[in-house]
């Protein structure tokens, strides 16, 4: 089971590379931003992403804390 | 709900500005000053909310703790402009119409955490309170007002908050009068509390009080008349002395400002408003009583008090010294004194003596007059302690400028000159460092040091109060015997929240502006702030992944894409008329950028000639508009035309640079023209460290009221013709030389040496002409061409592999443009192999 997973931000296409060094699951990288991904990675890719994407946030409230 | 136990309750380091400095929290702290910290032990109380039972809505879960529906309001609350909660924070309408004297009452009694233009926020806090207390306000006036004020019932636990802090805080005062030091307080039974110490009353000096006017009283305490500003004069403020109440009242309507040198008026006018009848008005006939102490025992018995939880404010009865010579200063009568000036030192004054503390203006708000000024006032020898030795030169000059204060009057002392003043009575400018260094010094310096030591100075300013570690404070604290302290500073929070040491090294903050309202009546420009979000080009992005963190620091500094940006808005605020400052903590890229956009641009190594020469030219010459600034021009460049800023990269988050640069256009000098706004750009790339530090910084100026907007896109940018870096080989080749780059170049502080006197790193020049002419260098880039040689940072070492650098490696990843490609020429037993690396 096979999955495009879609987009519109090359940075997060980067991101996916990068994961894709670690397992592969890229079964076609399609144009600047779109990829072909394994489905079942789906849900973890998603959880990296943000994961990876957060650390740039600034949260005043948790700072604070 | 009522019956909140504030005692009980010590938090720690929780939130807010409330921190535990108790003494182990300061290991760092040589043997000598651990014991000099004494914080009395309410300053560790915080008032804590308690949870509560109440019907939750559908919103809620927005505002967690911090959800307060439960709180009832009172019948009136619509006239009444401000809620209290539980935990101290009041929330202020900005837009109430009693909003401006509520704010001049909140200032006094709480923090301000959070002022945009129409709600504020604040929190009460013992420091806040203690301050409240050092200026004249009594317990049950505070509480009195607060209620009046609220449009809900003020809650036990701060009214017990109130009480606690105000119950000790600043009723006993070390008063230095005719050279001797009293303990003085208007309550004669916490005298007696006191001498009821041994450590205390073992310092006491009894004896023949025969040339003390006034007799003793039964008690043993010495009574006199409480003090009041009545004939004191503030220069620039008041100029007729000889009736002072009248004068005042002509002054202040001859120039059309209040007359704070009359505190009691004008705090009166604040007050009455609210119905708050002030002692202060009807108590200039209030006797204080006081005790003498032995002068070589002051420190112990503040100490000792402290301990005791009466912790001493110190005043300085500066009028009636008469051992210290005075010194004859006064501002130039075309010195003006702006009304928030006048403000702030109504406070240090209000009771004709000189109290210690810190005022905080923003940058461009004229702190160096609210120094001399209050020099001037007091009119003994001065010390001046600032950052570096620019500051120093500076303050000297400001001096000269402001007052009529002979040169030879001014002794500077940095690390290039050592001279004392002419005369029995001067001012000496110095660096803390300067003051504070106990090893190697010349001979020179120790001499002078001996000077520094060994007389009495009326007056200590401390410029830039918030930059000096709390360490090095203490030790020139203790070195200098000042007999009144004033700190300054534009913003009082430092990254290692050692702010709260400041109130019991120097004094509680006596006053802080409201940048908002400064600006809104034109003493400081009006600016508009940008956070411009530049995405990072894929091939950037993908070493940026795969990168070390220093190495990331210099990948989104280069980002191509920020380049532009760059690019675009110089070229589009040069087209405007704006002379512009581009700040770029990271020395390579500065260099890069300037040359790659043929500008003109100063760091560390640019040698003193050669800085003047482009400073001037960025002055008057109508051909240079922009240039570029490393950290060198944080604080001490001072460039009025400047009207526009763009921050390439900054020093990760400190909130602090960024208020600072914020500051190198507040005093634009085309402020007052109509519809005048600066610029101020952050550019940051998408999807990097850079947003969340970016975010950080700018979370002082939020809190000062400043909106941050957010530009994802550039309007017009993609229209615009010949921007560099626009083709792909181009940025490759950018990142090739990035890449290639040493680790070290990637180092924000590489432009900072190490230097005796300089604290912030800010300034001073290096020895050498590293920097070169930049017009040459000009020439040099227009020559090269965008595809041009680039000036590879390194030496042979680094070209021979030496820091583990290959250069298969990095040329690899770029060759390799999209990885579909580079999947289909590899083989199929190696494409697994790959993957799992």
């Amino acid at each position: 089971m096979v999955k495009a997973v879609k987009g519109n931000d090359s940075s997060v296409k980067q991101i996916i590379l990068g994961l894709n060094e670690r397992g592969q699951f890229i079964i076609e990288d399609l144009d600047d931003t779109h990829v072909f991904v394994d489905a079942s990675c789906v849900e973890q890719l998603r959880a990296d992403i943000d994961q990876i994407l957060n650390e740039n946030t600034y949260n005043a409230e948790e700072a604070n804390k | 709900m009522n019956g909140v136990q504030v005692d009980s309750f010590r938090r720690r380091r929780d939130e807010g500005p409330i921190h535990d400095i108790g003494d182990h929290a300061d290991q760092d702290i040589d043997e000598d000053f651990s014991g000099k910290l004494l914080v009395p032990k309410h300053a560790t109380m915080d008032a804590l909310a308690r949870s509560h039972n109440f019907q939750r809505d559908s919103v809620s879960y927005i505002f967690g703790d911090h959800d307060y529906t439960w709180l009832a309001l009172k019948q009136d609350h619509e006239s009444r402009p401000l809620w209290i909660t539980e935990d101290g924070h009041i929330i202020l309408e900005g837009f109430s119409p009693i909003a401006e004297k509520a704010i001049d009452f909140l200032i006094t009694i709480a923090e301000p955490v959070s002022r945009p233009s129409h709600i504020h926020e604040y929190k009460l806090t013992p420091y806040s309170l203690y301050a409240a207390v050092s200026v004249g306000l009594e317990t049950e006036d505070i509480i009195e007002v607060l209620s009046r004020l609220s449009k809900v019932p003020v809650p036990e636990s701060i009214l017990g908050l109130i009480r606690d802090c105000t119950l000790s805080y600043g009723k006993v005062k070390l008063v230095l009068k005719h050279n001797r030091y009293f303990v003085e307080s208007s309550h004669p039974d916490m005298l007696q509390k006191l001498l009821r110490d041994p450590v205390i009353s073992g310092a006491r000096i009894t004896g023949e009080e025969d040339n003390s006017s006034n007799g003793m009283t039964g008690n043993g305490l010495l009574t006199n008349k409480a003090p009041n500003a009545k004939d004191l004069t503030i220069p620039g403020i008041k100029k007729d002395v000889a009736d002072p109440n009248k004068a005042a009242g002509a002054a202040a309507s001859a120039n059309g400002a209040t007359a704070p040198g009359n505190v009691p008026n004008g705090e009166e006018e604040i007050f009455a408003v609210v119905g708050l009848d002030r002692e202060d008005d009807d108590g200039e006939n209030d006797d204080v009583h006081s005790f003498e102490i032995d002068s070589s025992s002051v420190e112990i018995v503040k100490k000792r008090c402290n301990e005791l939880d009466y912790p001493m404010l110190e005043e300085y009865d500066f009028r009636n010294d008469s051992v210290n010579p005075d010194l004859e200063i006064d501002l130039k009568p075309i010195t003006v004194i702006r009304p928030y000036q006048e403000k702030s030192l109504s406070k240090m004054f209000g009771n004709g003596r000189a109290r210690s503390g810190i005022i905080v203006l923003p940058c461009g708000a004229g702190k160096t007059l609210v120094g001399i000024t209050a020099a001037c006032t007091v009119k003994k020898s001065t010390l001046v302690l600032c950052t570096s030795s620019v500051s120093v030169l500076q303050w000297k000059q400001q001096f000269l400028l402001w007052s009529n204060i002979k040169p030879h009057q001014i002794a500077l002392f940095t690390s290039d000159q050592k001279e004392k003043f002419l005369g029995s009575a001067g001012i000496v400018i110095s660096t803390y460092s300067m003051v504070a260094n106990t090893r190697n010094r010349s001979h020179d310096s120790q001499k002078m040091m001996n000077f520094l030591r060994s007389r009495e100075w009326g007056f200590l300013l401390l410029d830039e109060v918030h930059v000096v570690p709390a360490n090095m404070f203490r030790k020139v604290l203790t070195t200098i015997a000042a007999h009144a302290k004033l700190g300054l500073t534009a913003t009082l929070v430092r990254e290692d929240e050692k702010i709260d040491d400041l109130n019991f090294l120097i004094g509680p903050k006596l006053y802080e502006a409201n940048w908002m309202d400064l600006a809104s009546r034109g003493h400081i420009a009006n600016v508009q702030c940008a956070e411009v979000w530049c995405p990072m080009t894929p091939e950037f992005y993908r070493e940026y992944l795969r990168e070390n963190s220093r190495k990331r620091t210099l990948l989104y500094v280069m980002n191509p894409n920020k380049f532009q940006a760059c690019q675009y808005l110089i070229r589009y605020h040069e087209e405007r008329g704006d002379k512009i400052i581009v700040f770029s903590d990271n020395v390579h890229a500065l260099v890069a950028y300037a040359r790659k956009l043929e500008k003109p641009f100063i760091y560390g190594e640019t040698s003193q000639q050669e800085r003047v020469r482009i400073l001037q030219n960025f002055q008057y010459n109508p051909k240079i508009n922009t240039i570029f600034l490393s950290k060198v021009g944080d604080t001490s460049i001072d460039l009025p035309e400047a009207t526009c800023l763009i921050q390439v990269s900054s020093h990760y988050g400190s909130r602090r640079q960024e208020a600072q640069r914020l500051g190198r256009i507040l005093r634009a000098k085309r402020r007052n023209d109509e519809g005048f706004n600066a610029f101020f750009y952050s550019l940051v790339s998408k999807d990097t460290q850079e947003m969340y530090y970016s975010t950080k910084r700018q979370q002082f100026l939020i809190d000062q009221g400043y909106a941050f907007k957010v530009i994802t896109n550039l309007d017009g940018m993609d229209q615009e013709q010949d921007l560099v870096y626009s083709t792909h080989s181009e940025q490759m080749s950018l990142l090739q030389s990035v890449l290639l780059a040493q680790e070290s170049a990637a180092d924000l502080n590489e432009d900072v040496e190490p230097d005796l006197d300089d604290l912030t790193g800010n300034t001073t020049r290096r020895s050498g002409g590293g920097g070169g002419s930049v017009l040459s260098h000009m020439g040099s880039s227009i020559a090269g061409g965008s595809n041009g040689a680039k000036r590879s940072v390194g030496g042979l070492r680094s070209l021979s592999g030496g820091d583990q650098m290959a250069y298969v490696e990095y040329n690899k990843a770029i060759s390799l443009k999209d990885d579909k490609k580079n999947r289909g020429e590899r083989h199929v037993l190696f494409k697994k192999h790959y993957g799992k690396k």
